[in-house]
C-alpha cells in the first residue's frame, strides 16, 4: 500500500514537472512563465527530496526557486516599466532563429544523451565504495561536502569564478544606465507600513541563524556554503525590497573584497598546498577540516553578496534609512 | 492502526480538505480581495492541521517544536504577503477611480 502511494506520488510529481516545464517555455505571457518557473523549482526540490538528495533539495529551493525567482521578477519589472510588451507578431527572422536554436539545443541534447548512454557502468560498486572510504580522511562526515570541497574542489573553485564573472558581466551590461534611485524595488512605496518593520525585525535574526546553521551543519549533514549563501542572499533581497538596503553606484573596497574573497581564499589554499609539495588543493592530513571550514565561510559570503548585487541591479549596497510612517 | 495514528490521519485529511477549499475559492471567487480571503484563511488552517497531524504521528517533542516554528513562519509570511497584495490592490483601485 505504502509503496503504491509512493509510486502514484512520484508519477504525479514527474508528470507535473514535465507539464510545468513545457508551460514555462511555451507560455505566451512572460509573467506566467516566471511564476510557473518558481513553482517548477519548488516541485523540483520535492523531487530531489524524494530521490534522497536533501543537499540538492535545499539548493534547488533556495537558489532555483527562491533567488532565481526573485531575480526573474525584478528583471520582469525592469522590462515592463522600460518598454510595454508589443502586440505585433515576431518577425520571420526571429522564428528562423528560434528553429536554429531549437535544432542546436536538440543536437547538444542528443550528443550528451549518447555520451551518457555510452558510459560503461562499472561492474561493482568499487569506485563509490573507494570514494566513501576516503570521506573520513577529509575531516568532514558529509559525503557531498567532501566531494564539493575536497575531491572535486577544483570544480567548486571554478564555480566561484563563474559567479564573479556573472556579477562583472551584469555590471558591464548595465553600466551605461543611470544609478538606481533606491525606490525602484521598494515594496513599501511612498510610505512604510508597520508590518514591514515587524517582518524585518522577526525574520532577519532567524535568517542569520539558519544561514549559520546550514554552513556549520554542512560538515556532517545536508547543508554547506551554497545553501547558506543563498539563505543569506534572501535576507539581502528582503532588506533591499523593504528599503533597509539601498543601491550604490560604486562598491566600496570592503564589498569588492567580499566579492573576490571566496575565489581568493580558495586559490590561496590551493597555492599553500602546492607550496608544501602537494597537488593543488590536496589538503594535508589532519588539516583538511579547518581548511575546508575557512574556505566554506569565505565562500558563503562570496556567494551571498553577488546574488544580492545581481538582484539589486547595482554595483554596491549600503544601509538605508528605514522610514516609518506614523 | 493505533488510535493515535487514526487521529493523525484524520488531522491530515482535514488539513487537505481546507487546502482544497482554499484552492477552489482562489479559482472560483470573483475578485482579488475575496480570493485573498479564501487562500489566507483556508491554507493557513490547512497547513496547521497537516503539521499537527505530522506532529501527532511523529509523537516527538523536538519534531513538534520544529513543525510549530514552520507554521509560525508560514503564518508570518502569509499575513505579510496578503497585506501587501491587498494594499497594492486598493492602491490600484484608488488610482483607477481618481
Amino acid at each position: 500500500m505504502g509503496e503504491l502511494v509512493g509510486w502514484v506520488f512520484d508519477g504525479l510529481l514527474a508528470l507535473s514537472l514535465v507539464l510545468l516545464a513545457a508551460r514555462v517555455v511555451a507560455s505566451a505571457r512572460l509573467f506566467e512563465s516566471i511564476v510557473l518557473f518558481i513553482v517548477f523549482g519548488l516541485l523540483m526540490a520535492i523531487a530531489w527530496a524524494r530521490l534522497a538528495a536533501p543537499h540538492l533539495a535545499l539548493a534547488e529551493a533556495a537558489i532555483g526557486a527562491g533567488i532565481t525567482g526573485a531575480l526573474l521578477l525584478s528583471t520582469f519589472r525592469e522590462i515592463v516599466t522600460d518598454q510595454p510588451p508589443s502586440a505585433e507578431a515576431p518577425k520571420v527572422l526571429v522564428y528562423r532563429l528560434r528553429v536554429l536554436m531549437a535544432l542546436l539545443a536538440g543536437g547538444v541534447f542528443a550528443v550528451l544523451g549518447w555520451a551518457l548512454l555510452s558510459i560503461e557502468v562499472p561492474a561493482g560498486p568499487a569506485a563509490g565504495e573507494q570514494a566513501r572510504a576516503l570521506v573520513a580522511r577529509t575531516g568532514v562526515d558529509d559525503a557531498v561536502t567532501a566531494v564539493l570541497l575536497d575531491f572535486r574542489a577544483y570544480d567548486t573553485l571554478l564555480e566561484m569564478g563563474v559567479l564573479l564573472l556573472a556579477v562583472l558581466g551584469a555590471r558591464a551590461a548595465v553600466a551605461a544606465q543611470p544609478p538606481a534611485s533606491g525606490d525602484d524595488l521598494w515594496i513599501g512605496g511612498e510610505g512604510d507600513t508597520p508590518m514591514v518593520g515587524a517582518l524585518v525585525g522577526l525574520l532577519s535574526p532567524l535568517i542569520i541563524i539558519v544561514a549559520g546553521y546550514l554552513l556549520w551543519v554542512g560538515a556532517y549533514g545536508p547543508g554547506g556554503a551554497f545553501q547558506a549563501g543563498a539563505v543569506l542572499a534572501a535576507l539581502g533581497v528582503l532588506l533591499r525590497l523593504t528599503g533597509r538596503l539601498v543601491p550604490l553606484p560604486r562598491a566600496g573596497a570592503f564589498q569588492r573584497g567580499v566579492l573576490v574573497m571566496g575565489l581568493a581564499v580558495f586559490s590561496l589554499a590551493g597555492l599553500l598546498t602546492m607550496a608544501t609539495g602537494r597537488a593543488f588543493l590536496q589538503y594535508p592530513e589532519g588539516l583538511a577540516y579547518p581548511m575546508i571550514l575557512v574556505i566554506e565561510v569565505a565562500l558563503t559570503l562570496s556567494i551571498a553578496l553577488p546574488l544580492v548585487l545581481l538582484f539589486s541591479g547595482s554595483a554596491g549596497i549600503a544601509a538605508g534609512r528605514s522610514q516609518h510612517s506614523p | 492502526m493505533s488510535a493515535l495514528e487514526v487521529f493523525a490521519a484524520l488531522l491530515l485529511l482535514l488539513g487537505g480538505f481546507f487546502f482544497l477549499s482554499g484552492t477552489v475559492g482562489l479559482l472560483r471567487f470573483p475578485d482579488t480581495l475575496s480570493r485573498l480571503h479564501a487562500v489566507t484563511k483556508a491554507d493557513n488552517l490547512g497547513l496547521g492541521l497537516i503539521l499537527l497531524g505530522v506532529a501527532v504521528h511523529g509523537a516527538n517533542l523536538v519534531l513538534a517544536a520544529k513543525l510549530l516554528l514552520i507554521w509560525m513562519l508560514a503564518l508570518l509570511a502569509a499575513s505579510f504577503s496578503a497585506h501587501l497584495v491587498a494594499r497594492s490592490h486598493l492602491r490600484d483601485e484608488a488610482s483607477r477611480d481618481g
